[in-house]
C-alpha cells in the first residue's frame, strides 16, 4: 500500500544540516495497522508526514497505492491527500470557529459532492465514533477524548484508504486514548483501513499489527 | 461550500469584533465620505436647476486693463579679432506691464461689445448680487437683490411657483416689477404663496412681484440672490456710466458642451480688436471667458492663472479621492494580514484534508468580499443619514445634496476591488505555506 524506497530528509539551516531521516526503507500492506515507536527527534513525525505528503523528502521514492506520488503537481497531490488520505493529529487540529458537524464535513468540501450527500456522511461518520448527539457542538464545548474522536470522525469520512494519526492518544488520558485506540483497530478491522500510527505508549503500540522502532532517523529492530 | 465558508467568515467576525469593527468602520466610513463628496460634487458641478445647461455656458466674471509700455534690452557682446575688439549690439523688443486694473465688466463693455458672439445661442448680461437692507415691522431684513435682462430667465430655468419671468418688453418699458424667490418671500411677506402683486421696497424703490421661484438648491456661487429686477431700474447714472469695469457678468449659452470652446475663443478674439478709450491709461484688455468648471475652480483656488487654477482643483479632488480610498485598502490590508495569520491552523487542516492553494486563497477573498459588503450596508446607512442631516440642519445654507446611488454603485464596486485586493496578498502568501509550518502554527518556518 505505502512504498518507500531509501528516503531521507534533511533539514538545513544557515549553519546546521540535521539528518532527520537516514535512508529509510519501509512498506506498509493494505489493511495493515502499523506502529511507529521512538525516541523524541528521532524522525517519526517525519516519517509520519511524508507518508502523508505533507512534507517532503531530500530524496528517495515514494509510491501509494501504486502510485508514484513525487511527480504530482501541488494540486493534484492535494486532490490525492484529500480521496486517499485521513489525518489524526496528538493536538486534534479541530477549527474552533466552526460545529462538530462542519467540521467532519471538511475534508468533504474540497470533492465535488451535494451538501445533503456530505451531511448524510458525515453524520454517518459521527455515529461511527459515537458522537452524533454532539453534532451541533462547538469543539470547545467537547472534552480532550471527544474532540479526538471528532478528529477521527473528519479522518474517516471521505473513506481513505489511509489514515495517518500523530500520536493520536498523546493528549489523553488512558481511558480515554484506550476509548480511541478501540475505534481504531476497529476501523481497520471493519473498514480494512491501513493504519499508520506514531506512538510513546508501548501498550497502544503493542495492540497493532506490527511495530516498527526507529532512532536517530534509521529502522532499528 | 460557500456556506461553510459563510459560517466561519461570521463566526470569526463576531469572535474578532476589534478587527471586524476596524475594518468594517474603515470600509463604511470611505463609503460614507465617498457619497456625501460625490453628493456635494454633483450638486455643485452637476447639471442642476437653475442651471441645468451648465456645460454649455460660458462666463465673463473678469475683466483686466493693462498698461503696458514698451521695453527694450540692448545686449553688446564683445570679441577681438586679432588686436581689434569688435562689439556687436543686438536689441530685444519686449512689453512690460506698469498697471493693471482688475474687476467684473461694466454692463455698458458688455453691451457694446460683447453682445454679438454669433458661436452662442443666446447670452444674458446679469448684475452681481447686491445686500439691501430692509427695515420691515422694526425689523431689519438684509436680501440680495440683481439686476438681469429678459434672457437671464431663458438661460437659467428657475422653476416658477407663482407668476412668470419678466419679458424683453417689460424690459425695455424698465417696469417696477421683481421676481423673488421662496425664501426672499417668507422672510419678507412672512409666506410662502400668493404673493403676486404685493409690493417689494428695495433701495427705496417700489417693486410689484411678478414672479415667485424655488430657492435655488445648488449653484450658489452664481445665482445667490433672493430679488430679481429688469436691469432698466438700475440708477440712471449706473446704466450711463462708460467704464469697461463694473459689477456685471455675462454668460453665454452654447447649443452643445462642444461649442464652449469656440465661444471662449471667439470672446477672446473680440476682446482683442476692442479700441481702448483713453490708451494713456490703459492700452490693453484681459478677458477671461471660462467654463462653469473653470469659474468655479477659479472660485475656490483663486489662483492668478486660470488654467493653473483648474489643475489645482482636479489636483486637490483627484489627491482627497485617492487619500479616501487609500487610508482603508492599507488599512484592510493590515488587519487581513493579521486576521488570516493568525488562522494558520486552520488552514493546515484544510490544505492536510485536500484543500489546494487555489481553494485557501479563493475561502480568504470570500470573506474579505463579505466584509466590505457588509461595510458597504453600513456605510449606505450612514451615508444616508448624514446626507439627511446635512440637509435639514442646513450647514450648507440652500444647499440640498442628493444620494446618488449610481455613485454608490460605483463605490461598492471599488470598494469590491479593494476588499478582493486586500485579501489576495496575504492570502496568497498563506495558501503557500508548508502544511507541517502551518499546523504548528509556525508561519515563519
Amino acid at each position: 500500500m505505502i512504498e518507500l524506497e531509501n528516503i531521507s530528509k534533511v533539514y538545513r539551516t544557515k549553519t546546521i544540516e540535521t539528518l532527520a531521516l537516514d535512508n529509510m526503507n519501509l512498506s506498509v500492506s493494505q489493511g495493515e495497522f502499523l506502529s511507529i515507536m521512538g525516541p523524541s527527534g528521532c524522525g517519526k513525525s517525519t516519517l509520519l508526514n511524508i507518508m502523508g505528503l505533507i512534507d517532503e523528502p531530500t530524496q528517495g521514492r515514494i509510491e501509494i497505492a501504486g502510485q508514484n506520488i513525487l511527480n504530482y503537481n501541488g494540486k493534484k497531490i492535494a486532490k490525492f491527500r484529500n480521496e486517499k488520505l485521513g489525518f489524526i493529529f496528538q493536538s486534534f487540529h479541530l477549527i474552533n470557529d466552526l460545529s462538530v458537524i462542519d467540521n467532519v464535513e471538511l475534508p468533504l468540501l474540497y470533492r465535488r459532492m451535494g451538501s445533503k450527500e456530505r451531511r448524510r456522511l458525515a453524520e454517518e461518520a459521527l455515529v461511527q465514533v459515537g458522537l452524533k448527539n454532539r453534532m451541533k457542538h462547538f469543539p470547545g464545548q467537547l472534552s480532550g477524548g471527544q474532540k479526538q474522536r471528532v478528529a477521527i470522525a473528519r479522518a474517516i469520512v471521505g473513506q481513505p484508504e489511509i489514515i495517518l494519526a500523530d500520536e493520536p492518544t498523546g493528549n489523553l488520558d488512558s481511558v480515554m486514548g484506550n476509548e480511541i485506540m478501540e475505534i481504531l483497530l476497529r476501523l481497520n478491522k471493519e473498514s480494512k483501513t491501513t493504519i499508520v500510527m506514531v506512538t510513546h505508549d508501548e501498550n497502544m503500540a503493542r495492540k497493532t499489527n506490527r511495530l516498527i522502532r526507529l532512532f536517530d532517523g534509521n529502522q532499528v529492530h | 461550500m460557500l456556506k461553510n465558508y459563510f459560517k466561519i467568515a461570521l463566526k470569526v467576525m463576531m469572535r474578532k469584533k476589534f478587527f471586524s469593527f476596524i475594518s468594517l468602520f474603515g470600509i463604511s466610513f470611505t463609503l460614507m465620505i465617498l457619497m456625501i463628496l460625490t453628493a456635494f460634487l454633483n450638486t455643485e458641478l452637476g447639471n442642476n436647476a437653475p442651471m441645468s445647461k451648465k456645460d454649455k455656458m460660458v462666463f465673463i466674471d473678469q475683466l483686466s486693463l493693462l498698461y503696458m509700455r514698451p521695453d527694450t534690452t540692448m545686449v553688446l557682446d564683445s570679441t577681438y579679432v586679432g588686436e581689434i575688439l569688435e562689439v556687436d549690439t543686438s536689441y530685444t523688443y519686449d512689453k512690460e506691464q506698469t498697471s493693471r486694473s482688475s474687476s467684473s465688466p461694466s454692463l455698458h463693455f458688455l453691451e457694446k461689445h460683447m453682445k454679438d458672439i454669433k458661436a452662442a445661442d443666446n447670452y444674458s448680461f446679469y448684475s452681481n448680487g447686491h445686500s439691501y437692507d430692509v427695515f420691515l415691522n422694526n425689523n431689519k431684513l438684509t436680501l440680495e437683490g440683481c439686476y438681469t435682462d429678459a434672457n437671464f430667465w431663458e438661460i437659467f430655468d428657475f422653476q416658477f411657483i407663482e407668476g412668470n419671468a419678466f419679458v424683453k418688453q417689460q424690459l425695455d418699458n424698465q417696469e417696477p416689477i421683481a421676481v423673488i424667490t421662496e425664501r426672499a418671500a417668507i422672510e419678507y411677506f412672512g409666506r410662502a404663496r400668493q404673493v403676486l402683486g404685493e409690493e417689494i421696497e428695495l433701495d427705496r424703490k417700489i417693486y410689484k412681484v411678478s414672479g415667485l421661484v424655488k430657492t435655488p438648491t445648488s449653484g450658489q456661487m452664481f445665482l445667490d440672490s433672493d430679488v430679481y429686477i429688469p436691469y432698466t431700474n438700475m440708477h440712471p447714472k449706473a446704466l450711463s456710466e462708460t467704464h469697461f469695469l463694473s459689477n456685471f457678468h455675462a454668460v453665454y449659452l452654447g447649443s452643445s458642451p462642444s461649442k464652449t470652446p469656440l465661444i471662449k475663443s471667439e470672446i477672446e478674439k473680440t476682446a482683442s480688436f476692442i479700441k481702448m478709450p483713453n490708451p494713456e491709461r490703459y492700452n490693453e484688455l484681459e478677458i477671461y471667458a471660462l467654463s462653469f468648471v473653470e469659474d468655479y475652480a477659479h472660485d475656490i483656488v483663486d489662483h492668478d492663472e486660470v488654467a493653473q487654477s483648474k489643475r489645482i482643483f482636479a489636483g486637490t479632488l483627484i489627491g482627497l479621492l485617492a487619500l479616501f480610498f487609500l487610508l482603508p485598502i492599507l488599512n484592510l490590508i493590515n488587519v487581513n494580514i493579521s486576521r488570516i495569520m493568525e488562522r494558520s491552523s486552520e488552514i493546515g487542516v484544510r490544505k492536510a484534508f485536500g484543500a489546494d492553494a487555489k481553494d485557501i486563497l479563493f475561502q480568504f477573498v470570500f470573506e474579505n468580499i463579505l466584509l466590505t459588503i457588509i461595510g458597504g450596508m453600513i456605510g449606505f446607512l450612514l451615508a444616508f443619514v448624514l446626507l439627511y442631516l446635512i440637509n435639514s440642519s442646513q450647514v450648507l445654507p440652500d444647499t440640498i445634496l442628493a444620494f446618488d446611488y449610481k455613485v454608490f454603485l460605483y463605490s461598492i464596486a471599488i470598494c469590491l476591488l479593494f476588499g478582493v485586493l486586500s485579501g489576495l496578498l496575504p492570502a496568497y502568501r498563506m495558501s503557500k505555506i508548508h502544511i507541517v509550518n502551518a499546523l504548528k502554527q509556525n508561519i515563519y518556518g
